[in-house]
């Protein structure tokens, strides 16, 4: 009996180490859909109302091909960067992404980690026809060396929204909205003494968030991160301080407009201090409008889309960024995917209408969706002349080092040339290694 | 001839049974060597490339060594490490000690005292800190219960402090069961024997208590540095390491996930494992040259 025993203890014990090689074997190499059948990955972000207009068009698109399954999986905003940078890295990450034009242009393409479009796949006879369906200049968000690399999902402008109510509240003229930053500031006080404490704030969510917002400020005053060369910080420069300077002004400075320390940092709901009433203005994307219409529709009435307040109003200059579909390197499945993608691109107008998502093809401020967009004079004038945020290698890197500028200027309260100095050590380091 | 024999059947069974367990632990030891001992082959094999995961490694000798021993960030967050660690486990430490020797003696809501403590040991960290957020806000409970308006999260002055409460409140209640442990496990005759002697209180504790809970007292003081080199989670969740509390598991992270700089991020991997292994070894000699 005990000869028995042992004999099936150890022939158990032999299964079951087969068992797990087999099973780590079988993990090393997992195959993907055949017979004609294809599977595609595609991974966003979590902003809701985008979320639920991709799963519709993925239903619809399923139907439509029933031999393509995708296999749709949002990563929450703060950490789909480091999550897809990483899968894509090392050849496990989606088939589609989507991607912001900054992260594109700052990691994805110098690392080679995307597909060119695929003109056939998007029903063009070659990239410069795909190219002509935009308007000017939108897809070098996703451009490297005169390639294109993605089809823009949403591609904002920048606007400031004030809310009515407080400015009557502070005996202000909500059709006088502030054209400078030195209007916001002086109507900030008159806000705060109505007791709208939180008047104008920036917001302090994730790095990508203060480089964005940094840059704003940057393309007004005509500073940069870096030389064009990439070889050393020029954060330090006068024209960057002064964007910088700027910033803390009206955060913490001589034009103190809220309490930082008490601004909402809940990157899944950026807006939601002015979605809630707290705030009285803000720097606004037309996302974000549609957003706060959809949760908050009360306040959402109270709030008015102005441009954005400039240094010189007579040469305002508009901060451009986008999303991008864009096709992994290493899919197994391009042309797929790149169809898949020209499915969700032909569906502007619903893009427009369901999530306030511009897709800037050639008219688009003409179609029926558009007509009913909110404050849309700002939004097209805005369209018209913008910039992409510069990029530089290591990219991530160097908004940490921004990162802890604004945080040192603004909340440390650190002399603004100092936390510039500390900073442009920072990336300087980070592009020399 | 019996007699001979007996031994040579028992060598035999005791082989079979060896081979047999041995049979049994492949699994685990297959796990093991796959997901914790290659791993970490890999680690200090990368340390001594430039690596990019998309790109092939690069081998650059000690070079990512020699830039970590210039780089300040790298030196902030080595000396964060270090007075987080002792700002929360020195004192989480010592309060677990004094609140076991409270809880000692029984009584009928000891059973429910010590599960609240070790409440907060089972919860996850990241939720830990997300409760934590709105304690430490600035119109949080513990502005409102200390009479303060101090930005506990948004300033280099208490950022730190902040997460180092939280640490304390977390960790407390696993040494404390640890140390409880040990304490009901010293013999009741040596107190007997010691109030026989005449021993007060404080002689009670100083040469029957602490002499008998060192063994204790030894594992708690390596899991304690061991725990408080490894923090990560809070200062991801709650300050993304702003304010001076970018800890060297975090730095890790960023340069590895966030930066893609896989090979440096593995040289600071492998000198905070040499750091452990070191610190652990002198706990450990420390605690045994005093049981001489």
């Amino acid at each position: 009996m005990r000869v028995r025993r042992t004999r099936t203890i150890r022939t158990a014990a032999a299964v079951g180490t087969a068992l797990v090689l087999a099973s780590a074997l079988a993990a090393c190499g997992s195959g993907s859909g055949d017979g004609g059948a294809v599977t595609l990955t595609f991974w966003t972000h979590t902003h809701p109302p985008m979320v639920k207009l991709n799963e519709a068009l993925i239903a619809e698109y399923q139907q439509q091909h029933p031999n393509v399954k995708i296999k749709y999986q949002t990563i929450p905003n703060d950490e789909f960067n480091t999550k897809t940078l990483t899968a894509m890295s090392n050849g496990t990450g989606p088939d589609v992404l989507n991607m912001d034009d900054s992260a594109l242009r700052g990691e994805y393409l110098p690392k080679e980690l995307v597909a060119p479009i695929d003109a056939g796949a998007l029903g063009a006879a070659s990239a410069d026809e795909v190219k002509a369906r935009y308007n000017a200049g939108v897809l070098d968000g996703a451009a490297k060396d005169g390639q294109y690399y993605g089809l823009p999902s949403e591609f904002n402008a920048t606007a400031f929204a004030i809310n009515t109510k407080h400015f009557t509240d502070a005996g202000l003229d909500p059709n006088a909205a502030p054209k400078t930053w030195d209007e916001v500031a002086a109507d900030a006080k008159k806000l705060v003494a109505a007791q709208h404490t939180q008047a104008f704030s920036f917001l302090y969510l994730h790095s990508g968030w203060y480089s964005q917002q940094l840059q704003t400020l940057l393309n007004q005053t005509g500073g940069t991160l870096t030389d064009p060369g990439h070889e050393h910080a020029t954060v330090t420069s006068p024209q960057s301080v002064a964007a910088l300077q700027l910033w803390v002004d009206l955060a913490a400075g001589k034009d103190k407009s809220a309490d930082p320390n008490k601004t909402s940092r809940e990157a899944t709901s950026p807006f939601s201090d002015l979605a809630t009433g707290r705030q009285s203005m803000a720097i606004v994307y037309p996302w974000a409008m549609e957003q706060i219409r959809q949760s908050n529709p009360d306040v959402y009435k109270q709030l008015k889309v102005v441009p954005l307040p400039q240094l010189n109003p007579a040469q305002p200059v508009n901060r451009w960024y986008g999303y991008y579909w864009a096709v992994g390197k290493a899919s197994k499945h391009q042309a797929e995917a790149w169809k898949f993608i020209s499915y969700l691109a032909s569906k502007h107008e619903r893009w427009l209408s369901d999530v306030d998502f511009i897709q800037p093809v050639s008219g688009w401020d003409t179609g029926q969706a558009a007509k009913k967009v909110d404050a849309l004079p700002v939004w097209s004038s805005a369209y018209q002349k913008g910039k992409f945020d510069q990029v530089a290698p290591h990219y991530s890197e160097v908004q940490d080092a921004l990162t802890d500028m604004v945080n040192d200027a603004v909340f440390d309260h650190v002399a603004v040339p100092d936390a510039a100095k500390k900073a442009s050590d920072r990336i300087d380091r980070s592009l020399g290694s | 001839m019996a007699v001979l024999a007996l031994p040579r059947r028992r060598d035999s069974a005791d082989r079979r049974r060896h081979t047999t367990g041995m049979l049994l632990a492949i699994p685990a030891l297959a796990l093991f060597a796959v997901f914790a001992i290659y791993p970490m082959l890999r680690v200090f094999y990368l340390s001594v490339f430039d690596y990019s995961l998309t790109t092939p490694p690069k081998f650059v000798g000690m070079d990512n060594f020699a830039h970590l021993a210039t780089d300040p960030q790298f030196g902030e967050a080595v000396l964060q490490t270090v007075v987080y660690a002792a700002g929360t486990y020195v004192p989480a430490l010592a309060l677990a000690l004094v609140l076991a020797h409270a809880l000692n003696n029984r009584t009928r809501a000891g059973g429910l005292i010590r599960l609240l403590y070790f409440l907060p040991v089972a919860a996850s960290w990241v939720a830990v800190s997300v409760i934590w957020r709105v304690v430490l806000n600035p119109d949080g409970l513990l502005n409102q219960a200390l009479g303060l308006h101090l930005n506990w999260l948004t300033s280099s002055d208490t950022a730190m402090w902040g997460l180092v409460l939280m640490g304390v409140w977390k960790e407390t209640g696993f040494f404390l069961i640890l140390f409880l442990a040990g304490l009901q496990a010293i013999p009741g005759e040596l107190y007997e024997a010691s109030e026989l002697d005449g021993a007060g209180r404080w002689s009670r504790f100083r040469y029957v208590t602490w002499p008998m809970l060192r063994p204790v007292t030894a594992v708690c003081s390596v899991m304690a540095v061991i725990r408080g080199f490894q923090a990560f989670s809070p200062q991801l969740v709650l300050t993304n390491g702003g304010f001076g509390t970018e800890v060297v598991n975090l730095f890790v992270y960023k340069t590895a996930f966030e930066n893609a700089r896989m090979g440096r991020a593995s040289a600071v991997a492998v000198l905070m494992f040499l750091l452990l292994f070191v610190l652990t070894l002198v706990q450990l000699r420390v605690f045994a040259r005093r049981d001489r």
